[in-house]
């Protein structure tokens, strides 16, 4: 199976067994973003709920995930593990329809 | 999943999806970008843009790609396409070869 991985104006396709747990996520975004995996936060898209590392993704029918990263410099040294709630910036996906309007929006002018 | 394994794919809007290289290899014409010598930008930086690919397209065809892997290894499901879709996608896929 893989999972969609959604942060801004990025998506990561990622690859996985429904036996691996978010950690295990997490680690393989890691390795592709450099930030380190208590800085991550997964969010269910469907229902919001925020992942625990321990949670299999078997658990949960989850195919879609955002993505919100830990605030502060990434260099900065002494960062409190785990990061409370609010040094976590907050969701924000763009649409591509947000700027980019549908064809069904101008098809009446033709 | 390394970094090297994987490609980024951006769209019209500049929207980036980070797929796994074998996924995007599924499409020709990728294949082609990231494997021909000569040190294409692509190559080196594992990126490939389409200014003619919109967002829902492009997402549409990643998607895609991975279903096609899983499709190869045995399991049999439905790869479900919107009807409004269709033609843009038609479209991508003759580009891409896939």
């Amino acid at each position: 199976m893989y999972i969609r991985v959604k942060r801004s104006k990025t998506t990561y396709f990622i690859q996985c067994e429904p036996t691996e747990t978010s950690l295990d996520i997490k680690q393989k975004l890691h390795d592709l973003i450099d930030r380190p995996v208590n800085d991550q936060r997964l969010i269910l898209v469907s229902s919001g709920e925020v992942l625990e590392d321990s949670k299999a993704l078997a658990d949960q029918k989850l195919i879609w995930i955002y993505l919100t990263l830990a605030l502060g410099q990434p260099d900065k040294k002494i960062l409190r593990f785990p990061p409370d709630d609010n040094e976590f910036e907050e969701v924000n996906i763009v649409r591509p329809d947000d700027f980019y309007p549908s064809r069904d929006a101008d098809a009446g002018s033709w | 999943m390394k970094k090297e394994d994987t490609v980024k794919l951006i769209s019209a809007e500049g929207f980036e999806f980070v797929i796994h290289k074998d996924a995007a290899m599924v499409s020709q014409t990728i294949r082609n970008m990231l494997t021909s010598p000569g040190g294409f930008a692509e190559t080196e930086h594992g990126e490939v843009t389409f200014p003619e690919i919109s967002t829902t397209i492009l997402e549409k065809i990643c998607k895609y790609f991975y279903w096609n892997l899983q499709f190869a290894s045995g399991k049999q499901t439905e790869f479900h396409i919107e009807p409004e879709l269709v033609l843009e996608l038609m479209m991508a896929a003759n580009y891409l070869h896939t």
